[in-house]
């Protein structure tokens, strides 16, 4: 298959959901779609396509607003990377992990690197940052600043 | 009776110190529970801070097993937004080192395997045999774990022609002692009935948790990006996509016993065909402003990178998925229903932590709260207790 013909399928099968598409390099697509639409965009990719692997999801602090890029991949059509676009002030994406179960651990790491609420998580509890970590400090925010807190050794010199 | 029992989650020679707590009715895992994080090193954020070059030695260290997967990983993808391209002989001495490290790995897994299946002479042999293409990665690279050989544009070091027979030689070597495992499972029916059954994957929950590498071919997934996403010299080489059916330990062992012969042959084609020229290609400091997804097949699965420029001598985002992330859907998939005694075996059959040996377990009960500290040997004890009890299953043939 051609890409070409690979570009062809996903207009054919997205049709007006698409903002933007770019084929950047051979097998590899960019897609751009409304953040309302993502996980009807991810239903009908693994249906009409066959897109059930997500290999990842990657959020991305683009100065103004967020972004979220889905990176799905099939043999035979190649990487599609579904981009959606996040306003800072409403950091909301709803989940889609109950179209591609594979994909719980991913936005679990999105909840927690970058501060997305992701609507309708099975399990949206911490993943990665530890049970004392301050609330509201997300490290993957470019305007995240961190502090050290003064070690407190228990029994220690004051 | 339903008991809690929480794994881990430190050890300090892990790459990732995971905690896994699991719900046991007896003896069988009914639901398992995973938390991350205990070593998160902010490697994705630390990225962004350090230059195109310093970033190949910082993605190098993100694993001490795979190094090389993941600075080829960002490598390749670094090449394509700086829109250079290696020069053939140096991706041929790129991808040979990733075979080699492929086939030090699987031999490193198939000996955990062994181990925790209470076959301890397969382990020695394993580890033994191993030492002949660590040795061979010292010679090309002169470090046993972090090799660095990739630049961006090529690699660092040359190979000469003593050097080509002498990896010849070793990986003839290594060849006839795959070709010995491949024996092993008629010779040693009690380690084939061990593995067989165990941690069950269903193909069609194999593709729906996204499970990667050795872990979906052995549920009969062909995936494997080498072949699904042919980069670099992966399009020239004759290779196949080794596969099994059983869906369980025996078929991810099945797998890798086959991909070692499938990585020799790579690697004889690699030095056979290795043409003349140059090594790298000279490389701008900096990378016009662009994204990237660079995809490779990690000795444990698909490793993929997002990288994204923004026109200076630094990446913007540098996304970093390792395989075993990916796997961890699957693997609670695996552990439920299986029994404790098979954690060791189901955990180390993803390849996550070998080094989970020795770690404490902790048993705590539901209902009185009471809890004992069991170490890892003793459960591994207690597993070669209960299958000395239970029947070889008679019935499973060794596939190979």
């Amino acid at each position: 298959m051609t890409d070409q013909e690979r570009l062809d399928n996903l207009k054919a099968a997205l049709g007006a959901d698409i903002l933007e598409i770019t084929n950047p390099a051979r097998r590899r697509f960019f897609v751009t779609v409304d953040r309302a639409r993502i996980p009807a965009v991810l239903t009908t990719l693994r249906d009409k396509l066959g897109f059930t692997y997500v290999a990842t999801i990657s959020g991305v602090d683009a100065g103004a607003a967020y972004e979220i890029l889905y990176h799905l991949a099939e043999p035979a059509q190649g990487n599609v990377n579904v981009r959606i676009k996040i306003p800072k002030d409403d950091p909301h994406v709803p989940s889609v992990t109950p179209v591609l179960p594979g994909a719980i651990y991913y936005e679990r790491e999105l909840q927690d690197m970058f501060g997305f609420v992701v609507d309708g998580l099975p399990d949206p509890r911490p993943l990665i940052t530890p049970d004392d970590w301050p609330a509201g400090n997300f490290p993957l925010r470019k305007d995240w600043k961190f502090d050290r807190p003064a070690e407190i050794i228990p029994g220690g010199k004051k | 009776m339903n008991f809690n029992i929480p794994i881990g989650p430190q050890h300090p020679a892990l790459k990732e110190p995971i905690s896994l707590r699991m719900t046991v009715e007896g003896e069988v895992i009914r639901d398992a529970d995973l938390r991350l994080g205990y070593n998160h090193r902010g490697v994705e954020k630390l990225a962004e801070e350090r230059n195109w070059t310093q970033n190949i030695y910082l993605t190098e260290r993100i694993c001490g097993i795979c190094s090389h997967s993941h600075s080829t990983c960002y490598v390749q993808g670094v090449e394509k937004l700086m829109e250079i391209e290696p020069p053939k002989r140096g991706a041929y001495i790129r991808y040979l080192v990733s075979e080699l490290e492929r086939v030090h790995s699987h031999l490193l897994w198939l000996g955990v395997a062994g181990h925790e299946a209470g076959f301890d002479s397969f382990f020695m042999y394993t580890w033994r045999d191993r030492e002949v293409v660590m040795d061979l990665l010292e010679m090309i690279s002169g470090n046993r774990v972090h090799y660095a050989m990739n630049a961006v544009g090529g690699v660092r070091r040359d190979l000469d022609e003593l050097q080509i027979k002498k990896i010849l030689d070793g990986v003839k070597v290594l060849r006839e002692r795959s070709e010995y495992y491949f024996k092993i499972g008629a010779n040693e029916p009690t380690f084939v009935g061990r593995l067989a059954g165990v941690g069950y994957l269903s193909k069609e929950k194999a593709v729906s948790l996204c499970a990667v590498g050795p872990t979906a071919r052995a549920s009969g997934v062909t995936a494997d990006v080498r072949r699904d996403d042919p980069h670099a010299v992966y399009d020239e080489v004759p290779f196949d996509v080794c596969t099994a059916d059983t869906c369980d330990v025996l078929g991810r062992t099945v797998v890798r016993v086959k991909e070692l012969l499938e990585s020799y042959k790579i690697c004889e084609f690699l030095l056979r065909n290795l043409p003349a020229g140059d090594i790298a290609a000279k490389a701008p400091k900096k990378a016009k402003p662009n994204e990237v997804v660079s995809r490779y097949e990690a000795p444990r699965g698909e490793n993929i990178h997002y990288i994204k420029s923004n026109g200076t001598e630094r990446p913007e985002r540098l996304k970093v998925r390792a395989p075993t992330l990916a796997n961890y859907p699957a693997t609670i998939e695996m552990l439920k229903n299986g029994f404790i005694a098979d954690i060791p075996l189901i955990f180390a059959a993803i390849d996550p932590c070998i080094c989970c040996a020795e770690r404490t377990v902790e048993l705590v009960n539901a209902r009185s709260g009471e809890e004992t500290i069991v170490r890892f040997s003793d459960l591994r004890k207690l597993a070669g207790e209960r299958f000395a009890k239970s029947p070889v299953k008679r019935n499973v043939a060794w596939p190979l």
